[in-house]
C-alpha cells in the first residue's frame, strides 16, 4: 500500500498571497457587481410593475389635466374641440416631461445604466424639502436627519445590547437573565407601535416632549439652541426604537454569547484561574468578534433606510418617508437613487467585511488555498 | 380722632379705585385703539409646521400645541371627539362628492352573447330609485354628508336658484325600491332577459356587472351597498376594489368596454364655490365633456344634448331663460343617468374654540382666500397663531409656475394681496384694490350683477380702439396695438373699465419696502405673451396652450389713467355674473401670478436666470433642459438668483428696457435693487409680496414656515371682519294640521339665525311648493312677507288639486348672503271638499 498522491504534473504550483489576494477581491468584486446590476434592474422593473406604471402615470397626467382645466372658466368657456385640443397639449407636454413618450424598455435599460453609473439625474415628479429636482440633493438632503436619528439608535441599542448581553451571559440564569428573556417577545411590536403610546404618555398627557418633527417651530436661531432642540426631539423616537428592540437583542446576544462561554479551551482557561474579564476578551469576544462587526456594520447599513412609519408618527424627516412617497409617485429615478446607493453600500460593506475577517480572526484564509 | 381717620382714609380708598380704573383702561383701551387703528393681519405672526395625521393634530389642537389644523376629516368618530372637547371648534365644507358611473356601452356586446342593462337609460334612471341615499349619508357616511340627486352642488348657488325644480324632482326620485325594480324588470324583459332563481340570465349565461370599487374612502362602503342592491335585484355582480392607481386606467385611461366594467364609484372634487354650473350636463353626460373613450360612448338625447351645448356655450339672452334651460337640463339629467348623484361629503376642519377665521363653503379653512386677513384670537389683537398642516414646501415656490399644491398655496395667497377677492360663502367676487368697475357687454349677452361696485353697461357694439395693446413683439421687446394688427378694426364682446384705488401707488408696498408701481403691471403683460412666444429668451412650450386659449378671447387692454390707475380690458370671454367678468379684468392689471405675487424686480431675476440656461419657471421646461425648477424661497436656485441679483444691482437692470424703460426709472430700479438685497441678506430668499404676511423665514427640511404681519399693510384689520362663518338660515314652518280641498290656507314662515329675525335685506326668496299625497308637485309660489314672518298663502286653485291624505309644504329660503339654501317641510292632512 502507498500513500494516494496527486502526480506532480496535475499539482496547482502555490501562488503569492498577492496574486491570491487580487484575483479572490476581483473575483468578488465582479460576483458583487453583478449582484448589484440584477438588483438594480429588478428594482426599476418592480417600481414600473413591468411597465404597467407607464398606463397609471398616463390615466393620472389625463385626470389631472381635466381637473385643472375643469376649474379654469376661461377654459371652460372655450369651445369644446378647441378645449380638447389644449387638453391634448397639455397631457402631451406632461407625457413628454415623465418621459412617457420613449417604450419602457428602453428607458429601464437606461435608469439602470445610469444609476450603475451613479449618475442619478433628476426625479420625475419629487423635489427636495428646498425645492431642487436632482435626486441627489434629494437623498442628501434627507441623510443628515435619517443618520443623526437611527445611527444614534443603532450605536446606542448595540453597544447596550452587547454589554448588558455580556453581563447575562456571566450572570445566567440571574433574575435579571429571568426577565429579558421574558421580555424578549416584547420586540415582536414595531417601534412605531411605541412610538404612538409615547407620543400619548409624554407629549399629550404629560407635555413634557414634542409631538414630533425635529426641531421646535419656529426653529431656534442660535445653533447651541437649535442642537439642544433637536436632542430634545430625538428623545421619544429613540425611545421607541430603543425599547422595540433592546430585549430581543439583548436575549440574542446573551445566547449567543453562551455558546461561547461554554466552549472546552474556555472551561480549560476558567481553570487556569483566568479572570472573568480577561476570559470574556480574550475568550469569547475575539472568538465572537467577526460577528460582532458583521451585525454592527449591516445595522449601519440599514440605518441608511430609515424607518417610514416610524418616521411617518414622529414627523421626522428621513429617507424611510422620501422612499415611501417616491413609490407612491411612481418616481422610479428616486427609488433606483436611493437602491443603488444602498445596494452599493451593502456592496461594499460585504466586500470589506471579508478582509476584515482575515484581520481579526487568524482562522480565515483569503484566496484559493484558503478555500482548500 | 377716629372719625377723622376714618374719614382720612375714605379719599385714599377713592383714589385707589380712581387708579385701578385707570389703570384698567390704560390696560384696555389701548388694546382696542390698537384694534381699532391695526393694519393688515390681526395676529403678528403664524408658524406653519408639519403633522401628517388628522386624529395627532386634534391632540395637538387639544394640548393648543397648534390653533387650527388646515385639513379635513370625514371619520365621524374625529368629528365626535372635537365635539366632545370644548376648547376646539370647527367648520364645514361642501365641495367633494360621490356618485356611480355607468358604462352605457351596448346593449349587447361580446357579438351578442352578453347584456349590459345600463346601456338603457330607464334602467341607469331607475337606480336613482333603488339607492337610499339617506342610508349612504346617515350609516355610510356618520352624517358627515348631504344626498344628492343632481349634477349641481347643493352648497352652490345655482341650486339655490334652481331649489323649487331640485326640490321637486328629490323627492319624485326619493328611494322606493318596488317601482325600481318594477322598471328594471320591465326594460330587462324587453331586452330578452330572464329571471331564473332570482337571478337575471341573458342566453343561458347571469347577467353579471363587474363593480369597480375605490377603497381609499367612503366609496369603498358606498360601492359595498350599491353592489348588494344590484345583487337585490338579481344581477350577477362581481366587485372589483382599488385605489384610483388600480382603477383609473380601466375606466378612465381604458375603453369603455363593458366586458371589462360596467359601474365605477367616482368623485369630484370643487375647490370654489362654482357659481356658474350650466357646463356640468355638457360635461357629465356628453362627448364634449371630455376626450378620454367612456365619454366619448355617450350618448345623450338629441334634445339632452342640444340642451347641454347651448348651457355651455352660454347660448341664453336673458338669465331667466337660462334658469329655465337649466330646470330642463335637469330633469334630462336624471332620465339620462349615466351617473347617479349619491352624496355630498360635509368634512370638518378643525381649530381652537376662540380662533377666528374665514372658512369657504367649497375649500374650507385652507382654501379660503381670507382666512390670512380675518384669523385672529377672539377678544385679542397679536399674539402666534400655529397651523398643523399634512405637508407644506411640497414643490419649489415661483411665482409663474411654481407650486400648485393647496399645501403651498394657502400660505402664498397669505403673501399675496388681491385685486378682487371672492366671497366665501357666495363665491362672489368683492373689491381689495379696486373702487368700482364698469362691465360694457353686448346687450344680447345674459350679464347681470348683484354687488355695487359693478355698474352694467348693455351697448350694441363694442369696438376696440386702435391704440389698445394686443400682443407682443419678443425680438424688439414692444407691445403691438390693436391698429398694427387688426388694421381692419376689431370688436370685443365685453369692455371692463376698472378703476383702482386712488392711492395705489403710495398705498401699497412690497414686502422689501418698494412702493407697487407700473413697471409690476406691466411686466405681468409682457410675461403674458413673451413666455409663449418663439423668439423670446424665456420661451417656453408649456406656456403655450394656456396662452393660446388666453389669445383667443383677448382683444387689448389700455392703460387709461396712471394715477388714479384706470384701465380697460377687452376680451370675448363673458360670465354670467359681472363681478366675476369685472375681477378677471382687475386680476389682468395686478401683480399677481398663477402661483403667487411677483415684483418686477424679484422676477426680473428669475428671468435672467431662465434665459441664461440655469433655471426655469416651470416644472416641464426645467425637466426638458435638465436644468432646476425654480424657486424663489431655497434650494440650489438662492445661489444662482444671487448672482443674478449681484449683477442687476451693479448695471441696475431694467427688464424689457424697451418698454418698461418707460415705466421704470432708474432711480426706481436702484432702490428696488438696494431693497431686495437687504431683503435677501436678512431672510434669505426671495419671495415678496403685497399681502397682510410677509415670508420671514423658511426651513425646508424641517418643513416649517414663518410668516410675520406685514406692518405696512394699508387696509385696516376689520375690513373682512363679516367673514367668520355663514350666515345660514334656520327656517320653521307652522300652520294648520288640516286643509280641506278647495280651501284656501295659510302657513306662516319664520327665517332666524342665531335665534334672531333674518334680515329681510338679506333674504333673496322665500318660496314653497305644495305636494299631494302622491308627492306630485301641485303648486308653487313665492311666500310673501308679512311683518317678521313670511307667509305662503295656499289659494283654492292650489288646493283644488290636493287629494284627500297627507300632503306636505316644502318651504325653501333663498339668502343673499350664502349660497347654501335652507328647508322646512311642513306635514298636514288634506280632508275632502
Amino acid at each position: 500500500m502507498t500513500e494516494a498522491t496527486p502526480p506532480p504534473a496535475l499539482r496547482r504550483p502555490a501562488s503569492s498571497p498577492v496574486v491570491r489576494v487580487l484575483t479572490y477581491s476581483a473575483t468578488r468584486l465582479f460576483a458583487l457587481f453583478l449582484t448589484v446590476v440584477v438588483g438594480i434592474y429588478l428594482t426599476v422593473l418592480i417600481a414600473n410593475m413591468g411597465g404597467h406604471v407607464d398606463l397609471i402615470k398616463r390615466t393620472e397626467v389625463r385626470e389631472a389635466v381635466g381637473t385643472a382645466v375643469g376649474m379654469d372658466p376661461v377654459m371652460m368657456a372655450l369651445p369644446v374641440e378647441e378645449r380638447h385640443r389644449r387638453i391634448a397639449e397639455l397631457v402631451a407636454i406632461e407625457e413628454e416631461r415623465l418621459g412617457l413618450h420613449r417604450p419602457f424598455f428602453e428607458r429601464s435599460v437606461y435608469f439602470t445604466r445610469d444609476a450603475l453609473m451613479l449618475r442619478l439625474g433628476f426625479a420625475e415628479r419629487m423635489t427636495s424639502d428646498a425645492g431642487s429636482r436632482l435626486v441627489r440633493n434629494i437623498i442628501l438632503e434627507r441623510l443628515p436627519p435619517t443618520l443623526l436619528l437611527f445611527v444614534s439608535a443603532q450605536i446606542l441599542l448595540f453597544v447596550t445590547s452587547v454589554l448588558w448581553a455580556l453581563a447575562l451571559s456571566r450572570g445566567y440564569g440571574s433574575t435579571m437573565d429571568r426577565i429579558v428573556i421574558a421580555l424578549a417577545p416584547t420586540s415582536a411590536a414595531p417601534a412605531w407601535f411605541y412610538g404612538i403610546f409615547l407620543i400619548l404618555i409624554f407629549a399629550v398627557v404629560l407635555g413634557v416632549l414634542p409631538f414630533g418633527g425635529m426641531v421646535q417651530a419656529p426653529p431656534p436661531e442660535h445653533p447651541v439652541a437649535y442642537a439642544l432642540s433637536v436632542l430634545r426631539h430625538m428623545v421619544l423616537p429613540m425611545t421607541a426604537l430603543f425599547l422595540a428592540s433592546i430585549f430581543l437583542a439583548v436575549y440574542q446576544w446573551r445566547t449567543f454569547f453562551l455558546i461561547f462561554s461554554s466552549e472546552d479551551y474556555v472551561e480549560v482557561a476558567k481553570a487556569k484561574g483566568l479572570s472573568s474579564r480577561a476570559l470574556e476578551r480574550r475568550y469569547i469576544l475575539r472568538p465572537t468578534l467577526p460577528t460582532i462587526i458583521t451585525s454592527f456594520a449591516l445595522s449601519m447599513i440599514v440605518a441608511w433606510q430609515g424607518a417610514i412609519i416610524l418616521e411617518t408618527v414622529f414627523n421626522w424627516p428621513g429617507l424611510g418617508r422620501t422612499l415611501f412617497t417616491a413609490i407612491g409617485h411612481f418616481d422610479t429615478a428616486v427609488i433606483v437613487g436611493i437602491t443603488i446607493i444602498y445596494a452599493y453600500l451593502l456592496a461594499v460593506t460585504v466586500f470589506l467585511l471579508d478582509i476584515i475577517y482575515a484581520l481579526v480572526d487568524p482562522r480565515v484564509k483569503v484566496g484559493m488555498e484558503g478555500e482548500q | 380722632m377716629n372719625g377723622n381717620q376714618y374719614q382720612s382714609q375714605r379719599p385714599r380708598a377713592a383714589q385707589w379705585v380712581v387708579l385701578l380704573l385707570l389703570i384698567a383702561a390704560a390696560l384696555v383701551l389701548p388694546a382696542s385703539t390698537m384694534a381699532q387703528g391695526r393694519t393688515g393681519a390681526w395676529v403678528d405672526s403664524i408658524v406653519v409646521l408639519v403633522e401628517p395625521s388628522f386624529p395627532a393634530a386634534v391632540s395637538r389642537l387639544e394640548a393648543n400645541d397648534i390653533q387650527v389644523y388646515f385639513m379635513s376629516s370625514v371619520d365621524p368618530a374625529q368629528r365626535d371627539r372635537i365635539g366632545r372637547i370644548p376648547a376646539l371648534a370647527s367648520d364645514v365644507s361642501y365641495g367633494l362628492f360621490w356618485e356611480v358611473s355607468f358604462n352605457p356601452v351596448g346593449p349587447l356586446y361580446a357579438n351578442g352573447t352578453r347584456l349590459n342593462p345600463f346601456a338603457v337609460p330607464r334602467i341607469r334612471e331607475a337606480m336613482n330609485w333603488l339607492v337610499n341615499r339617506r342610508h349612504i349619508v346617515d350609516e355610510l357616511m356618520g352624517g358627515m354628508g348631504r344626498a344628492r340627486w343632481l349634477p349641481i352642488n347643493t352648497a352652490f348657488p345655482d341650486y339655490a336658484r334652481l331649489a323649487d325644480t331640485a326640490r321637486r324632482l328629490e323627492i319624485t326620485y326619493t328611494h322606493n325600491p318596488d317601482r325600481a325594480r318594477t322598471v328594471i324588470a320591465e326594460e330587462m324583459g324587453r331586452l330578452g332577459a330572464t329571471m331564473v332563481g332570482g337571478r337575471w340570465q341573458f342566453r343561458g349565461a347571469p347577467v353579471s356587472i363587474t363593480f369597480l370599487i375605490r377603497t381609499e374612502d367612503e366609496r369603498r362602503a358606498i360601492g359595498d351597498y350599491m353592489a348588494g342592491l344590484l345583487e337585490g335585484v338579481g344581477f350577477t355582480v362581481e366587485r372589483r376594489y382599488g385605489t384610483a392607481a388600480v382603477l383609473s386606467p380601466i375606466w378612465m385611461g381604458g375603453p369603455a368596454d363593458p366586458a371589462v366594467w360596467k359601474a365605477v364609484t367616482g368623485g369630484w372634487i370643487s375647490t370654489t364655490i362654482d357659481r356658474d354650473q350650466a357646463d356640468n350636463f355638457n360635461f357629465f353626460y356628453t362627448p364634449r365633456g371630455r376626450p378620454e373613450p367612456l365619454w366619448q360612448a355617450y350618448r345623450p338625447a338629441p334634445a339632452f344634448d342640444t340642451l347641454a351645448d347651448r348651457l355651455a356655450r352660454s347660448d341664453f339672452t336673458t338669465v331667466a331663460a337660462r334658469n329655465r334651460m337649466m330646470a330642463e337640463a335637469l330633469e334630462f339629467s336624471v332620465r339620462d343617468g349615466v351617473r347617479t348623484w349619491l352624496a355630498e361629503r360635509v368634512p370638518v376642519w378643525p381649530r381652537r374654540a376662540e380662533l377666528r377665521l374665514a372658512s369657504d363653503l367649497a375649500g374650507g379653512t385652507s382654501g379660503s382666500w381670507l382666512w390670512p386677513y380675518t384669523i385672529r384670537y377672539e377678544g385679542r389683537t397679536g399674539g402666534t397663531v400655529r397651523i398643523g398642516i399634512p405637508n407644506v414646501l411640497v414643490e419649489p415656490w415661483n411665482p409663474i409656475a411654481g407650486s400648485n399644491w393647496i399645501f403651498d398655496l394657502t400660505f402664498i395667497r397669505a403673501t399675496q394681496d388681491s385685486a378682487t377677492l371672492p366671497d366665501p360663502f357666495t363665491g362672489l367676487w368683492h373689491p381689495q384694490r379696486v373702487e368700482r368697475a364698469e362691465v360694457f357687454f353686448r346687450r344680447d349677452l345674459p350679464v347681470s350683477k348683484t354687488l355695487d361696485w359693478v355698474t352694467l353697461r348693455p351697448v350694441p357694439e363694442i369696438r376696440v380702439p386702435a391704440g389698445a395693446f394686443i400682443s407682443w413683439d419678443p425680438r424688439a421687446q414692444r407691445f403691438i396695438t390693436v391698429g398694427e394688427r387688426h388694421p381692419e378694426g376689431l370688436t370685443a364682446r365685453t369692455r371692463t373699465v376698472v378703476h383702482f384705488e386712488r392711492d395705489l401707488f403710495r398705498n401699497v408696498q412690497w414686502h422689501d419696502g418698494s412702493p407697487l408701481s407700473l413697471g409690476d403691471i406691466m411686466l405681468e403683460w409682457i410675461l403674458t405673451f413673451d413666455r409663449a412666444m418663439e423668439g423670446s429668451a424665456i420661451f417656453d412650450p408649456a406656456a403655450v396652450p394656456a396662452f393660446r386659449t388666453f389669445e383667443r378671447e383677448f382683444r387689448g387692454f389700455r392703460i387709461i389713467s396712471e394715477r388714479p390707475l384706470v384701465v380697460e380690458y377687452y376680451t370675448d370671454t363673458f360670465f354670467t355674473d359681472a363681478e366675476l367678468i369685472a375681477s378677471t379684468a382687475a386680476a389682468a392689471f395686478w401683480p399677481s401670478y398663477a402661483q403667487g405675487p411677483g415684483a418686477w424686480h424679484n422676477l426680473a431675476l428669475g428671468i435672467r436666470a431662465e434665459a441664461a440656461k440655469e433655471l426655469a419657471f416651470s416644472s416641464a421646461k426645467a425637466t426638458s433642459e435638465r436644468i432646476e425648477w425654480m424657486s424663489f424661497i431655497a434650494g440650489p436656485s438662492i445661489a444662482i438668483l444671487d448672482r443674478h441679483l449681484a449683477a442687476s444691482r451693479g448695471e441696475n437692470f431694467i427688464p424689457y428696457a424697451p418698454t418698461l424703460g418707460r415705466f421704470i426709472t432708474a432711480d426706481e430700479a436702484r432702490v428696488r435693487w438696494t431693497n431686495l438685497a437687504g431683503w435677501r441678506g436678512a431672510r434669505g430668499h426671495f419671495w415678496i409680496g403685497t399681502g397682510a404676511f410677509q415670508l420671514q423665514r423658511v426651513a425646508p427640511v424641517e418643513r416649517i414656515v414663518e410668516l410675520h404681519r406685514f406692518a405696512r399693510f394699508p387696509d385696516p384689520a376689520t375690513r373682512w371682519i363679516g367673514f367668520d362663518a355663514p350666515k345660514l338660515a334656520a327656517v320653521a314652518v307652522t300652520g294648520p294640521a288640516t286643509v280641506r280641498v278647495g280651501a284656501e290656507a295659510a302657513f306662516d314662515i319664520r327665517v332666524t339665525h342665531a335665534g334672531r329675525p333674518y334680515p329681510p335685506a338679506e333674504i333673496e326668496r322665500v318660496r314653497w311648493l305644495l305636494f299631494d299625497a302622491r308627492d306630485n308637485l301641485s303648486a308653487s309660489a313665492d311666500a310673501t312677507r308679512v311683518g317678521d314672518v313670511w307667509r305662503a298663502a295656499l289659494p283654492t286653485a292650489a288646493t283644488d288639486r290636493l287629494v284627500p291624505g297627507a300632503s306636505r309644504l316644502e318651504v325653501v329660503v333663498v339668502s343673499r348672503v350664502v349660497a347654501i339654501p335652507s328647508f322646512a317641510t311642513a306635514s298636514f292632512t288634506v280632508m275632502p271638499r
